[in-house]
C-alpha cells in the first residue's frame, strides 16, 4: 500500500524535481514487485520513513521520537487526506471541464484553472457599469412563469432552446454571445435573445432590439452580432446606433414609429418584468434547456449542455 | 605506525564529500576500498595491454600472461603456499567453497563440520550436498560468548568425518577460530580441513604451511582488490587429485570428438575467459597490503573497535553479538539496540552523518534464527578508518537514539 501511495506522490512530485523521478522509479519497482509476489529490494517503506525522520533529528529531537512513534498514524492521515484531495482534485477537474468553475456551475470561488475567476464574474445590475464577480443565488434563478414570446427567437424546430440574457455594452455578455450564437448555429438548437440593460444609459437598446426585430428578423440578427462586437463607448450614442440601423438595412422611419407606438412600448415594459420573474441578478444568464449559466463560461461547457455530459 | 594521512589519499572516496559531508565507510566487511595503485593497474590492463593469456602467441597476450603469472606468484608468497600453482583464481570465496563442494569425492554417510555461524556460502553447499548424496552435516556450536569451543569440536571429531569447513574469521562478530589448532586435530582424525579466509586474508597473516591447511578460499574484494576476484588455494597433490567443477576453454591441453586431456594445475581449474584485469588488481592489492603490514591493519583496527566497544556498551538498550572484548573481534563491532530495528539505524546514521554501515543478518541467516535475534547492525573497520571517523559514528549512534 506504501508504494503505491509512494508511487502516486514521488510520480508527481518528480515532475518537478529529479530527486523525487529517482524515488518515483524505486516506487515503481517496488509495486511492480509486489504485484508479482516478490518482496522489495529494500523496505521502501522504511527508506522513505528514515529519510523524513533524517531530516527531522537534523532539526527537533522531541519532532523526530514522535514522528517514529506515530509513523503509522501518520501514514494512515497522510493517506486519508491524499485520497480526499484526490477526490476533490478530479471532481475540480470535473467541475472545471463540464462548468467552467472547478468549485462547481456557477460557483465563484478560487479554481486553479481559472484563477481570475473570468468564467464566473457577471455584470451586476444598476451597477452602472461595474463588474464583478460577487454573485447572488443562482438557485432562485428560474424561466418558469416567464413569457419569452415576445423576445427575439430563433425557431430550428430543436428540442433544445437556449435562452441569452445579456447586456449590450457589459463586458462578460459580449464575451458569452459569440459563443452562444457559435452553439445554437452548430447545434441547431432553438434560441431566445434578451437584451436587459445592465448597464442604465443603453435601456433603450431593449428597444431598439424590439423595434428591429419586428421589422426584419433575419436583419435584426446581424445587427445584434454587431451590436455586441461593436465599440461599447459608443452604444449610448444614437446617432451610432442610427448608423448602425441604416448599414444594416432597417427603415429608419418605420423603427422611430414603432419606438413611438404604445404599444411597442407596453411590449417593451412588460418584457422587462418578465425578465425580472427570472430573479437574475446579472448578465449574461443564460438558460440551456432551463440549466441556468451565470457568467461566460467556455464554449465546451455550453455544448455539455445540449450533449447532457453532464452527470452531476 | 602508519601515517594515515599519507594512506588516505591512495582512497579516492576520501578526498571527496557526500551532501557536503565526509563519507565515514566502516562497511569493510562487505567491500573494502581500492587503492589508487589498484585502480591503475586495472586500467593499465585496459589501456595497454587488453589481450588474452596463455593463447595468442603475440607481445599483448605475452604481458597478460606475464602479469597473471606475477600476480598469481605475488598472492603465493603472500599466504606461504609451496607451489604457485597452488593458487587457483576464482570469482570469489563463494565459487572457491563450491568448486571444493562439488570436486571433492564425499560419499553417503561422511560427515561435515562447521561452526554455527557460517556465512551462507559456506552452509548451503554442504546442505545441498546432504540432500543430493546423503552426507552428514553437522554444526560445532560456539561456547555462550561466541566464541570456538575447541573442546566440543575435538569431541565430535570421527574417522566418520571427512572435511571440516570453517569460517576463519566470522564476518557477523569478527571472532577467529583457532585454525591451527582445529587443523591438527583434524588432520589426526583423517579430515580433510577447507578454510573460509573471507574476512582473515584481509586482516590477519595467512600462512598455509604453517597452518597445514588443506583449502583455503578468499576474495579480492575484501582486500582492498577488484570486485569479481577470489582465490582457491589448495595443497598441490589434493588439487591435482580432484576433478574440475567448471570446464571449457583453457582447461585442456587438447580435445577430439571423443575424448580431451586436461591442462596441469593450475588451469585445470580456471574454465573460461579470466578476469585478467581483475587478477592484476589482486596481485597489486596484495603488494599494497604488505606495504602496510598485518600489525599495523591489526593495531589500527585494535584502536577503533577498542573505543567503538566502550562508546556503544554505555547506551543501556544495546548489545554487542560476541565476546565484549574487542580483541577477540578484530575489525568488526555488530550490534543491535532492543526497541529499534537495525535497518533503521544504518539508514539514519547514512541519512544523518554520511556513515555506511551494514545492516541485517549479513548472509548468516541460520545463526540469527537460531538466537532469536531478528537483525544487528554491523561497523567493520580496516586500516584506513581514522579515530575521527569513529567519533563521528558515535555521535552519530547518539543522536539517533534521541528517538526512541
Amino acid at each position: 500500500m506504501f508504494c503505491v501511495i509512494a508511487l502516486i506522490i514521488f510520480s508527481i512530485l518528480g515532475i518537478f524535481s529529479a530527486t523525487h523521478r529517482a524515488l518515483a522509479l524505486e516506487a515503481l519497482d517496488c509495486v511492480f514487485r509486489r504485484v508479482t509476489f516478490r518482496p522489495c529490494k529494500m523496505d521502501f517503506k522504511e527508506k522513505i520513513k528514515n529519510k523524513i525522520l533524517a531530516k527531522l533529528l537534523n532539526r527537533s529531537d522531541l519532532a523526530a521520537r514522535m514522528f517514529n512513534k506515530h509513523f503509522e498514524l501518520l501514514s494512515w492521515i497522510f493517506f486519508i487526506l491524499m485520497v480526499a484531495s484526490t477526490f476533490y482534485i478530479v471532481k475540480g477537474g470535473y467541475n472545471y471541464y463540464f462548468y467552467g468553475s472547478c468549485n462547481g456551475l456557477n460557483q465563484s470561488g478560487f479554481c486553479a484553472f481559472d484563477p481570475s475567476g473570468e468564467n464566473n464574474k457577471i455584470t451586476q445590475l444598476n451597477t452602472a457599469g461595474s463588474c464583478s464577480a460577487k454573485g447572488q443565488s443562482e438557485k432562485d434563478l428560474t424561466l418558469s412563469g416567464v413569457d419569452l414570446s415576445s423576445f427575439p427567437k430563433i425557431t430550428a424546430d430543436s428540442k433544445n432552446t437556449i435562452v441569452f440574457i445579456g447586456c449590450y455594452e457589459c463586458d462578460y455578455s459580449r464575451k458569452a454571445y459569440p459563443e452562444i450564437r457559435r452553439l445554437a448555429k452548430t447545434e441547431k438548437t432553438n434560441l431566445i435573445f434578451a437584451h436587459y440593460p445592465a448597464v442604465a444609459n443603453t435601456g433603450y437598446l431593449s428597444d431598439i432590439a424590439y423595434c428591429a426585430y419586428s421589422q426584419d428578423q433575419e436583419k435584426f440578427w446581424a445587427l445584434n452580432d454587431y451590436l455586441f462586437t461593436a465599440d461599447k463607448t459608443k452604444l449610448s450614442d444614437t446617432a451610432f446606433i442610427n448608423q448602425a440601423l441604416d448599414e444594416f438595412g432597417f427603415n429608419a422611419s418605420g423603427i422611430n414609429k414603432c419606438l413611438g407606438e404604445p404599444s411597442a412600448k407596453n411590449i417593451i415594459k412588460n418584457q422587462f418584468k418578465e425578465l425580472q420573474k427570472t430573479k437574475l441578478y446579472g448578465t449574461p444568464t443564460i438558460f440551456i434547456n432551463g440549466q441556468v449559466f451565470v457568467g461566460p463560461k467556455p464554449y465546451r461547457v455550453y455544448r455539455s449542455a445540449i450533449k447532457k455530459f453532464i452527470f452531476f | 605506525m602508519i601515517n594515515l594521512e599519507k594512506i588516505r589519499q591512495d582512497f579516492a572516496l576520501f578526498q571527496k564529500t557526500i551532501n557536503g559531508q565526509p563519507p565515514v565507510y566502516f562497511d569493510n566487511a562487505c567491500m573494502s576500498l581500492k587503492p589508487l595503485p589498484v585502480i591503475k593497474a586495472i586500467n593499465e590492463y585496459y589501456n595497454d595491454y587488453p589481450a588474452c593469456a596463455g593463447r595468442s602467441g603475440h607481445k599483448l597476450a605475452d604481458m597478460v600472461t606475464k602479469k597473471v603469472a606475477e600476480a598469481r606468484k605475488t598472492i603465493a608468497e603472500f599466504i606461504n603456499a609451496k607451489h604457485t600453482e597452488e593458487i587457483i583464481f576464482t570469482r570469489n570465496t563463494t565459487e572457491g567453497i563450491n568448486l571444493i563442494a562439488h570436486s571433492l569425492k564425499l560419499s553417503p554417510g561422511d560427515i561435515i563440520l562447521t561452526t554455527d555461524k557460517e556465512h551462507n556460502s559456506n552452509l548451503i553447499p554442504w546442505q545441498i550436498l546432504t540432500k543430493k548424496i546423503n552426507v552428514i552435516h553437522k554444526i560445532v556450536p560456539s561456547k555462550p560468548d561466541n566464541t570456538f569451543d575447541l573442546e566440543k569440536f575435538e569431541s565430535m571429531m570421527s574417522g566418520q568425518v571427512k572435511l571440516v569447513a570453517m569460517v576463519q574469521t566470522s564476518n557477523l562478530d569478527g571472532v577467529s577460530i583457532p585454525a591451527k589448532e582445529i587443523i591438527n586435530i583434524a588432520h589426526q582424525h583423517g579430515a580433510l580441513v577447507l578454510l573460509d579466509a573471507a574476512q582473515s586474508a584481509p586482516h590477519k597473516k595467512i600462512n598455509v604451511t604453517d597452518l597445514d591447511v588443506d583449502f583455503l578460499a578468499f576474495s579480492g574484494h575484501k582486500m582492498l582488490g577488484p570486485t569479481g576476484t577470489g582465490v582457491l588455494y589448495g595443497k598441490k597433490y589434493l588439487l591435482e587429485n580432484l576433478d574440475p567443477f567448471l570446464t571449457g576453454g583453457e582447461t585442456v591441453e587438447y580435445s577430439t570428438y571423443s575424448g580431451h586431456k586436461l591442462l596441469p594445475l593450475p588451469e585445470k581449474f580456471e574454465a573460461g575467459l579470466q578476469d585478467y584485469a581483475g587478477i592484476i588488481g589482486l596481485g597489486e592489492a596484495v603488494d599494497y597490503l604488505k606495504k602496510i603490514g598485518y600489525e599495523n591493519i591489526a593495531e589500527q583496527e585494535y584502536k577503533l573497535n577498542e573505543y567503538l566497544t566502550e562508546e556503544i556498551l554505555k547506551i543501556p538498550q544495546a548489545k554487542i553479538i560476541g565476546p565484549i572484548n574487542p580483541s577477540l573481534r578484530g575489525g568488526i563491532v555488530s550490534f543491535y539496540i532492543e526497541s529499534m530495528d537495525s535497518n533503521q539505524i544504518a539508514m539514519l546514521l547514512d541519512e544523518t552523518s554520511n556513515i555506511m554501515i551494514r545492516s541485517g543478518q549479513h548472509c548468516v541467516h541460520s545463526w540469527f534464527d537460531a538466537h532469536n535475534i531478528k537483525t544487528s547492525a554491523r561497523a567493520s573497520l580496516y586500516f584506513y578508518n581514522t579515530m575521527a571517523e569513529a567519533e563521528i559514528f558515535i555521535n552519530g549512534l547518539n543522536k539517533i537514539i534521541k528517538i526512541l
